[in-house]
């Protein structure tokens, strides 16, 4: 490969995808260099669009807000956006010349809703025989199933699968992931490891296939050990806080500062020896034999808790990291957004880069991806599409239209362009990224 | 829907799409989630263990009457498909195995992690870190709940007046990890086929788990000044959002759409007569936020009359989103996992017979291939022998 290629050079895949499961995979492909094309659609643009700018709600700003969101780039960085209004004949013609010459279909649309479109599996297979079609509802493809029918946005799907249930205090109702969809990410995780496999598939036999990606069943999976333990235990596993089994003390801890903690886990009999040695200088915590042991010391979690956190109290959560993991403690501080942001590690790897987009020309702020390559390595080139920004260049290059055919596709309403390209933005938070020398990286 | 893929049932290695590939697995917690599912697409995975056995090895639950190294749990789920080698780390047996392997994936300690990254290795390496394999941090302890706070999705989940919370219980963080170290592994395998050579893949905890967060929003925070933190099991955007107390549990109840709202508002009205949520208002998620006591109440008032499982079904007959908060038991007996045969029957000589989860999604006929987690150091002649190993490596 010369130097700069990547991995996925020449993959062309086509996305119809909302939200989270579908986008983060799609990314992925995208970071390692594949040309990842968005349909999109003006009358039912991706959710993620609408969660726009709470700056971009004015009058002036009306006619580019879609464009705005600060998801986008998390979620659609390096693809490109074309804009076709799929109801429409023409536009559906357009959207099935992209996907003949195309390796990958991803979407998770629900399958209704793909079969009303008529981008089902059946009909772009017979089409493409070579398309890799990867799905990802909620429930499944499969009609027969009784949940095939059944609607679930994001935060519905990790009570279902068992994860609410596990989480919080023991004193308390479950506290759930309410905050983020942890089901979305991994079946994007999983749609990345089901199209590698499929690539291997096609490499072997020359046929593509059908993935069908269940969210309910990925997360499910997961929870193997405890689904076994209820069948022969009859133990239902529920919340505990932040104890487990297997490592005693372990919790998160209240620091100096607002709302500021520290996460410490003794991971082991020697860790506990160094963390009673920090706790408590006399060596007196050290030698109380009935601590030794893991079974000792989760039957004394009340009391290590309390003396835990009258340590971490009179510290910030950083001083109470550092000095834990000198003496060879696992800890961590919990990291807030703002935190988060100069996170030493995270700065090191380049986890944070601005990078221009058509909307946002000096840099939109992105978060990157954790596959480092040291050989062959991906990279953010843009941020998110504006939408519809390459309907004109991925309809001529890969559909094979000439000019005329798009101009009246668009004339049409069935294709459509950027609105107001000449409107650019800057987010309204230039002075960080200056300032930790991310804006720089993008000129 | 003729071609409607199948969970399928055993079928010869040849017809698997990663028969052939040879890995060798070194890791620990945060790699054997992904390489189980590997295996079971026909990769051939080794477990090189240290003489201790594996660390899932000594987690519990354990199946009764049942101790390490066999009867973990842990391990009976995600040790499966997989061989087990047992040798040191720098025994000729295991120099032998990692030059004969495609693949191998690595959790180096604190002292080892500079000269992992100093390496330019002929195969794939994977090499799985808390924080990475350089940096000021680099030589910092891990687990999963210090994976949750270094990832920023531990200061958003709990409630405000209690400490952040995480899977830990799961090793949820460990999994997620696991699938960006085995997807970075396939990219690799992709670029060997252009290049002919291997390469390092560096993944930590903290930047898998950070590809979560986008919810938790460093951009988001940024973009409108508005500070984050938690908000307890419903969401401060909208009412109902989050989860409501029933007869026998919790649901969870998502409403955005303005089609969704209509139809629960008809419901509550109609179970509780109180027709004020009919108000034409209330469409607007903004509104209901204002309104979140009258709304929050109502619901509830729907809500705890009826058992989690009847509120599922009449609410998803209505077209409303509506999900239980399930437990391992419920899920157990879901009729839609049911339907897809999703679980599957397994047997294991200290585990005994039991199910398990089988495909988390489904490909081309004859994919997956299951079997049982196997005993400690069970395969050591048998992947000597098919890997050419020379004698005196064994001894």
């Amino acid at each position: 490969m010369d130097a700069g290629s990547r991995p996925f050079d020449g993959l062309r895949v086509v996305e119809l995808s909302i939200a989270i499961a579908a986008p983060s995979c799609g990314r992925m492909l995208a970071y390692f260099g594949a040309d990842v094309m968005k349909l999109e659609s003006q009358q039912h643009p991706d959710v993620a669009r609408l969660f726009g700018s709470a700056w971009a709600r004015t009058p002036e700003l009306a006619a580019v807000f879609t464009d705005t969101s600060p998801y986008l780039p998390e979620m659609n960085a390096n693809k490109r956006s074309v804009g076709l209004n799929l109801k429409s004949p023409a536009a559906l013609a357009a959207a099935k010349a992209l996907i003949a010459n195309a390796d990958v279909f991803l979407t998770n649309y629900s399958t209704p809703a793909v079969t009303d479109l008529g981008l089902d599996a059946d009909t772009l297979r017979a089409l493409n025989p070579r398309l890799i079609y990867a799905a990802l509802p909620a429930f499944g493809s499969d009609p027969d199933r009784p949940y095939y029918e059944f609607i679930s946005w994001g935060p519905n799907q990790a009570p279902l699968v068992g994860l609410d249930e596990v989480t919080g205090f023991p004193d308390q109702e479950p506290a759930g992931v309410a905050a983020f969809a942890p089901p979305d990410y991994f079946a994007g995780l999983h749609a990345f490891f089901g199209l590698m496999t499929a690539l291997e598939h096609r490499d072997r036999t020359g046929e593509g296939c059908w993935l069908d990606l269940s969210q309910f069943e990925i997360t499910v999976s997961a929870l193997g050990p405890y689904a076994l333990d209820q069948q022969l235990s009859g133990e239902v596993v529920t919340r505990s806080g932040n104890r487990v089994g297997w490592y005693a003390p372990q919790g998160v801890y209240r620091c100096t500062g607002e709302d500021r903690w520290v996460a410490v886990t003794v991971q082991d009999d020697g860790a506990w020896r160094a963390l009673a040695g920090v706790l408590d200088g006399s060596g007196a915590l050290a030698a109380d034999a009935s601590l030794a042991t893991m079974a000792g010391r989760h039957a004394a979690h009340d009391r290590l808790d309390e003396l835990l956190g009258a340590w971490t109290a009179t510290r910030s959560p950083e001083q109470a990291a550092a000095e834990l993991q000198e003496a060879g403690v696992a800890a961590h501080a919990v990291h807030s957004p703002e935190t988060q942001l100069t996170d030493l590690q995270l700065t090191e790897y380049g986890w944070y880069q601005a990078r221009p987009s058509f909307r946002f020309p000096d840099g939109d702020l992105l978060g990157s991806c954790a596959m480092h390559l040291a050989g062959t390595p991906g990279r953010w080139d843009r941020g998110a599409p504006s939408m519809g920004e390459h309907t004109a260049d991925a309809l001529t290059e890969v559909a094979g239209l000439d000019a005329d055919a798009i101009a009246d596709l668009v004339d049409a309403g069935a294709a459509f362009l950027p609105t107001a390209p000449d409107l650019k933005l800057h987010r309204p938070y230039e002075h960080v990224l200056r300032f930790l020398g991310l804006q720089e990286d993008a000129r | 829907m003729s071609t409607t893929p199948s969970h399928s049932a055993s079928h010869g290695a040849a017809t698997q799409p990663w028969s052939g590939l040879r890995v060798v697995d070194e890791g620990g917690l945060c790699t054997a989630y992904a390489t189980r599912l590997w295996a079971a697409l026909g990769a051939e995975v080794v477990v090189l263990e240290p003489p201790g056995g594996h660390p899932y090895r000594q987690l519990p639950p354990f199946a009764p009457g049942t101790t390490a190294p066999e009867g973990s749990l842990w391990w009976a789920s995600f040790g499966q498909n997989k061989r087990s080698v047992v040798a040191e780390a720098n025994s000729e047996l295991a120099v032998e195995l990692r030059r004969r392997a495609d693949v191998v994936l690595v959790e180096p300690g604190p002292d080892e992690r500079r000269a992992v990254l100093e390496r330019t290795p002929d195969n794939v390496l994977v090499a799985v870190t808390p924080f990475g394999l350089r940096g000021p941090r680099a030589n910092w302890q891990g687990s999963d709940l210090v994976a949750w706070a270094a990832s920023g999705l531990s200061y958003v989940t709990g409630f405000p007046d209690r400490p952040p919370v995480a899977l830990a219980k799961l090793n949820f963080a460990a999994h997620v990890t696991a699938m960006v170290a085995v997807g970075g592994a396939m990219v690799a395998l992709r670029a060997r086929k252009a290049t002919g050579g291997g390469q390092l893949v560096d993944v930590s905890m903290q930047q898998a788990n950070a590809m979560l967060s986008p919810e938790a929003g460093v951009p988001l925070v940024l973009d409108d000044g508005v500070h984050r933190s938690r908000s307890g099991n419903r969401r401060t955007v909208s009412r109902p959002f989050g989860l409501y107390p029933c007869a026998d549990g919790f649901v969870s109840i998502i409403i955005v759409q303005p089609a969704h709202w209509n139809n629960l508002a008809a419901w509550m009205a109609e179970a509780t007569g109180m027709d004020a949520v009919l108000e034409p208002a209330f469409v607007d998620l903004a509104t209901r936020w204002e309104a979140s006591e009258f709304i929050d109440a109502t619901t509830e008032m729907l809500t705890m009359p009826l058992t989690k499982h009847e509120l599922f079904v009449e609410g998803q007959r209505r077209n409303i989103p509506i999900t239980p908060v399930n437990t391992v038991a419920d899920l157990a007996v879901d009729p839609h996992l049911e339907a897809a045969g999703f679980w599957r029957e397994g047997d294991h000589p200290v585990v005994g017979p039991h199910r398990h989860p089988g495909a988390p999604f489904t490909g081309a006929e004859g994919w997956w291939h299951w079997s049982r987690a196997p005993l400690l150091d069970e395969h050591r002649h048998d992947v000597a022998s098919r890997w050419d190993i020379p004698d005196t490596a064994l001894a």
